[in-house]
């Protein structure tokens, strides 16, 4: 697997250093995820108290944030890693603010769930929030899966997802636009939908992030900011 | 052996004594010898040659100059090559056979080391959990299924307990994990789809709502009735004592429906908060008071050992304990003894209810939580008892992380201990914050 070549040193404490800290990474992720599952399950439910339960568990992902920048420069200061190891810890780094920030967006849905709950519900329950928010989930998941096995082509299919997400939200906006120009009534429990897929696209943003920093891991290139839809994959 | 040995031997020391003799005849015996081991030399080169030929062609024809030892030496060769070959492919052929046995099975099966890396998946694990088989090998598995209960349960090597987590690649899917010791250090995680229990219970669970919800607009219209008809003064008499039992009944129906529907909101509600804090012994008290003064009833006696407080929904605490004190009495003859306690124990705390009544069959104690379960068919319906009670207790202890105990002695009594555990009690009762006086 391609992650042992982070598992190859003199020194073993070295080894197990790093691999704990990867797997730190992917269980912070995996927190985070399901933080997101269950601030969608609480939008699309209705349940006012799933959803405040995803905004009071956040500072479990601070914390773990916090623990994992503690350990990464502790790495730094004593291991003076170079290559592949630096690599690794400079895209850790990033990834867990993404990450971090992923978890705020969770808890602002959570939050937004629980208003969303006291007021009347559309007919289809919020079927488009829903369908952002798998896609999204999706994306998230695709990316914590590219980080832990260091693949490249997986990384990629995210970014070119993020596209889709953002047509989605656009599409959710418009949607919510006429809903408030037809009934202004209505404007107080749409704005609500709004900032959820507002959040929703945000994260899909960070996921998006988090597959540059496992292509820059692993192939040593930043590829924030470039048009990489024809890229890497040919070489 | 032996013979091909000798010839060997003989062969060798045959010619080294003629050319010695030859050498001898003509005056260089010397040289002879020398001549001598020549030939030999060159006769055991070239069959060497010629083996190393034959060896790596693997082809006896090869072996043209083969003779004595070298020709003994080749056929072992070639019949130990012949059986290390037959028994790698049967190797093979059973690898494979164990291959697609584990793969045929439906549920996935993960084989871990004792750090928790992949050591090898069946397919179902590749389709349960979206494992890549190889390039996931070596890497921890809950770095792929990354649910934080998943972690912790790998974590706490727990392994008679079973975990739900929502499906990584089935959209509303479920699956079961769980991880049994499997060879030296070894463990075995296996994945279970669930989707479809899932979505059943929940059906159940929508469909006993449901049903309960529609019974009782029908029956407050046949209460009214009947209560409107009890006190009719024009009933004629004959219909006194029928109308007295329906309206009995009818109270009875409602009772069931109000607890099945208690139950499938505690069923479907998720943990209970922990913001409420309950004062248990106060609970335990009013729980006693209620069947103060009245005949035939045991005599209740509280203990409280601790003035601990629980974390917890306060009104389901009070339901909780009213149902075991009511099972209680009613299980005890007035002549017994109830005692409700409330104890901090074993890194948590403990609600019990000991009474010293008929006590219940061992083999029945597991199926008490059961809904509608009795242990009296017969005398089921005189005592009041809706059948409902312990699996209402059971799901409010669900809901607060705690479980309960029940140990019983046929004829002597029976003991109900709900323990919860240690982050939902609070030792110290809070001190009020507006105490006014200075503390130093």
């Amino acid at each position: 697997m391609e992650a042992s070549n982070f598992t190859d040193h003199i020194s073993r404490r070295f080894n197990k250093d790093i691999e704990d800290l990867r797997n730190s990474v992917l269980s912070m992720g995996g927190l985070v995820e399901t933080q997101l599952s269950k601030a969608i399950a609480a939008i699309v439910s209705g349940d006012s108290e799933l959803g405040l339960k995803v905004a009071n568990d956040d500072y479990k992902v601070n914390n773990l944030e916090v623990d994992i920048d503690e350990e990464c420069s502790r790495i730094l200061a004593t291991r003076a890693p170079a290559a592949g190891d630096l690599r690794l810890i400079v895209a850790i780094i990033k990834t867990i603010t993404d990450l971090e920030r992923i978890g705020d967006e969770a808890e602002k849905i959570g939050f937004l769930a629980s208003k969303l709950a006291g007021m009347d519900r559309p007919a289809d329950s919020y079927r488009e929030l829903k369908n952002l928010g798998s896609h999204v989930s999706h994306m998230l998941r695709d990316a914590m899966n590219a980080f832990a096995r260091m693949d490249v082509s997986e990384a990629l299919e995210v970014v070119r997802e993020d596209e889709l997400v953002d047509d989605e939200y656009d599409a959710i906006t418009r949607q919510c636009i006429t809903f408030m120009m037809e009934d202004p009534r209505s404007i107080k429990r749409v704005m609500n939908v709004t900032w959820a897929a507002r959040s929703l696209e945000r994260i899909g943003d960070h996921a998006k992030n988090i597959c540059e920093y496992v292509i820059y891991m692993v192939e040593g290139r930043d590829v924030r900011h470039t048009d990489i839809s024809e890229d890497i994959v040919g070489e | 052996m032996p013979g091909s040995s000798r010839r060997l031997i003989l062969g060798v020391v045959g010619i080294l004594v003629a050319g010695g003799l030859i050498g001898w005849v003509y005056g260089h015996a010397a040289w002879g010898l020398l001549v001598a081991a020549l030939v030999i030399l060159l006769w055991q080169t070239r069959q060497l040659l010629s083996f190393n030929k034959a060896v790596q062609t693997r082809d006896f024809e090869q072996f043209r100059y083969g003779e004595g030892i070298w020709q003994q030496m080749f056929s072992r060769y070639n019949y130990e090559h012949e059986r290390a070959l037959r028994a790698k492919r049967e190797y093979r052929r059973l690898l494979k056979e164990i291959r697609r046995s584990t793969d045929a099975m439906p549920d996935g099966a993960v084989i871990l080391d004792e750090d928790n890396q992949i050591i090898m998946c069946n397919k179902a694990a590749k389709r349960l959990g979206g494992l890549k088989r190889k390039k996931d090998r070596g890497q921890r598995v809950d770095n792929i299924l990354r649910d934080p209960k998943l972690t912790e349960l790998l974590r706490s090597n727990a392994f008679a307990q079973e975990i739900e987590i929502p499906s990584p690649v089935k959209e509303e899917g479920w699956l079961n994990c769980r991880v049994v010791p499997y060879g030296a250090n070894q463990k075995l995680l296996i994945l279970r789809d669930i989707t479809e229990q899932i979505r059943l219970t929940k059906m159940r669970r929508d469909f006993v709502a449901n049903a309960s919800h529609e019974l009782r607009s029908p029956l407050t219209v046949i209460s009214g009735y009947l209560d409107s008809l009890s006190e009719d003064v024009n009933l004629e008499k004959d219909w006194g004592q029928p109308v007295r039992q329906m309206q009995q009944q009818a109270r009875r129906m409602n009772t069931v429906v109000a607890e099945l529907l208690e139950l499938s909101r505690l069923e479907s509600a998720g943990q209970a908060s922990k913001d409420e804090v309950v004062d248990v012994s106060g609970l335990l008290a009013a729980a006693r008071k209620s069947y103060l003064g009245q005949d035939d009833v045991a005599e209740i006696e509280v203990v409280t050992e601790s003035s601990a407080q629980l974390l917890a929904a306060g009104n389901e605490v009070e339901s909780l304990i009213s149902n075991l004190l009511s099972n209680a009495v009613r299980h005890t003859p007035a002549d017994g003894r109830i005692t409700l306690a409330w104890r901090v124990a074993n890194g948590g705390a403990e609600i019990s209810v000991t009474d010293t009544g008929e006590g219940i069959p061992p083999d029945q104690v597991p199926r008490l939580t059961e809904r509608f379960y009795r242990v009296h068919r017969g005398r089921a319906r005189e005592d009041g008892g809706v059948g409902l009670g312990l699996a209402i207790v059971k799901h409010t202890l669900n809901r607060h992380d705690a479980e309960l105990r029940i140990t019983s002695d046929l004829g002597k009594g029976s003991e109900f201990c709900c323990r919860f555990p240690a982050e939902r009690v609070v030792l110290e009762p809070p001190v009020p914050i507006l105490s006014g006086g200075k503390r130093g």
